[in-house]
């Protein structure tokens, strides 16, 4: 494991109770600072992979460290931030209670909390929601109190699964600048998407997953080369096809 | 005390997520159940009181009090925990908990308080509306205090246990209706079970809830079908087995995780 590593998996194997081998003898390295995309069919293993990072699921062989911390520790869990692909608000809360309350439950002083929730309001533009329960928010505003409430506890790892899925063309522009800022500023991104554009776009290295396995990882230029494709979309194709 | 607080910050807001979400919904989780059990101490005490006079040299109005409170308590702090954790799974912001720095008993814990506290309103409120129609004694505050907290132990890790393992709400629903409702009546809440005849005042000593609620009824009037001993510990062995089923659930992911 290298020791900038914030993200190795060694071994990582994922059989659900029904059989399904998910993931299998998975290991990757992610360094710190990288912004890391992962590709792959539906099936493919990114939403088990992650789950398994945060704690979702349960692994049944190999192991996971986050900037060198087991992944069960609480002091790993607090550097993780997840944005899922389903958008699981808690209907109860408003907008500023599910940025207070996840504060709480990262252990967030409650001054700090007030003070960082008001910063991410004001970032993903919901200050005038701030009093609106999650389930009467538009599909867009939605989305962005996810993201909100995955760095809300400002995170070095922040995984996004599948951020932009069903987003308009604005939003997604939006939220593209902000992971972008978000990664100059030193954050680790690992980031799993359909988008093939958006991967080339924003990744500085692509693993490409299929059936729970790693195919390749490179970067963008690095795909096209080892797979003699013109496109990171052709890379895809004939690494899926292989 | 503040490091303390300092270490327990996610246990703490989970909790207050939980207590936040049986007030922001009083009319339906604390208002709904202390009019329906008042209607029955109006109902059957003050109207089928005037036929039954005494049980147990108590006047009947009086006696079925403490049933009623141990009744919607217990009810109410199974469906709270059983609802809220059931929701939580069905519209997954439980990861948002089980991915946080918290320990297995904190999640376990907090999400225990909201049936807790919304059972305490209901007693207390229930209580005091009783006590503007009838005049009931507490005469052992202790017992009463160790029966209460008992039931809130058993039915708060019950109800977050059905909450793990239901896969729909009709299971939720299906335990109230079919498991605690019929037991609570049974186990004595309008009648006392030593005026049953063989086999049925037996079989009522299988049935836990009546324990519990003697024990609670011993704590108001000073009168039990049972020896309180008996009761506390019987609801003692139960409540202790809820926990340690709730503690492994959490402790394993089972259920939780796949």
């Amino acid at each position: 494991m290298s020791p900038t590593a914030a993200l190795s998996l060694r071994g990582l194997t994922k059989r659900y109770d029904n059989g399904f081998l998910a993931l299998e003898e998975l290991a990757l390295d992610v360094p710190d600072g990288a912004f890391f995309g992962l590709l792959g069919p539906n099936g493919a293993g990114k939403t088990t992979l992650i789950s398994a990072i945060c704690n979702l699921i349960r692994v049944t062989e190999g192991e996971i460290s986050v900037f060198g911390h087991d992944h069960e520790t609480l002091g790993a869990r607090r550097l993780i931030g997840l944005a899922e692909q389903d958008v699981n608000l808690d209907r109860f809360l408003d907008v500023e209670e599910t940025l207070l309350y996840h504060g709480g439950y990262y252990g967030m002083e409650r001054a700090h909390a007030r003070h960082r929730a008001a910063e991410m309001m004001d970032v993903f533009d919901l200050r005038a929601k701030a009093h609106v329960r999650a389930p009467m928010l538009s599909g867009g505003m939605r989305r962005r109190l996810l993201l909100a409430r995955a760095l809300m506890h400002e995170p070095r790892l922040v995984i996004l699964d599948e951020p932009t899925a069903g987003v308009d063309f604005e939003l997604r522009m939006e939220l593209w600048a902000y992971i972008r800022r978000l990664h100059c500023e030193g954050t680790t991104i690992l980031l799993t998407t359909h988008y093939l554009e958006e991967a080339e776009e924003l990744c500085q290295e692509i693993a490409l997953l299929r059936g729970g396995r790693l195919l390749a990882r490179d970067s963008a230029p690095g795909l096209r080369s080892a797979f003699e494709a013109d496109s990171l979309a052709g890379a895809y194709v004939k690494a899926m096809a292989s | 005390m503040t490091e303390l607080v300092a270490r327990r910050r996610g246990l703490l807001a989970l909790s207050r997520r939980e207590a936040h979400r049986v007030l922001k919904l009083w009319t339906q989780t604390v208002a709904a159940p202390i009019l329906s059990s008042f209607l029955f101490i109006l109902v059957f005490g003050l109207s089928l009181g005037g036929r039954i006079k005494h049980i147990d040299g108590i006047d009947y109005d009086v006696f079925i009090v403490p049933g009623l409170i141990t009744m919607a308590m217990i009810q109410a702090t199974y469906a709270n925990n059983s609802a809220s954790v059931f929701q939580a799974r069905f519209d997954r912001y439980l990861n948002d908990v089980l991915a946080a720095p918290m320990r297995p008993w904190e999640i376990n814990l907090a999400l225990s308080i909201g049936g807790v506290v919304r059972a305490l309103l209901i007693g207390a409120g229930l209580l005091a509306c009783a006590l503007a129609v009838v005049d009931v004694p507490i005469q052992h505050p202790l017992a009463l205090t160790a029966a209460v907290a008992l039931a809130l132990v058993l039915f708060s890790s019950f109800g977050v246990i059905v909450g793990i393992y239901a896969s729909s709400w009709d299971h939720t629903a299906f335990v109230t209706n079919i498991v605690i409702l019929p037991l609570s009546f049974l186990g004595g809440v309008f009648y006392s079970v030593d005026t049953l005849p063989s086999p049925w005042h037996e079989i009522s000593h299988a049935n836990p809830i009546f324990y519990l609620l003697n024990a609670v009824r011993y704590g108001f009037l000073g009168t039990s079908d049972v020896s309180v001993g008996l009761s506390l510990a019987v609801s003692g062995v139960l409540a202790a087995a809820m926990v340690a089923w709730s503690s492994w659930l959490f402790r394993t992911g089972h259920r939780l995780k796949p």
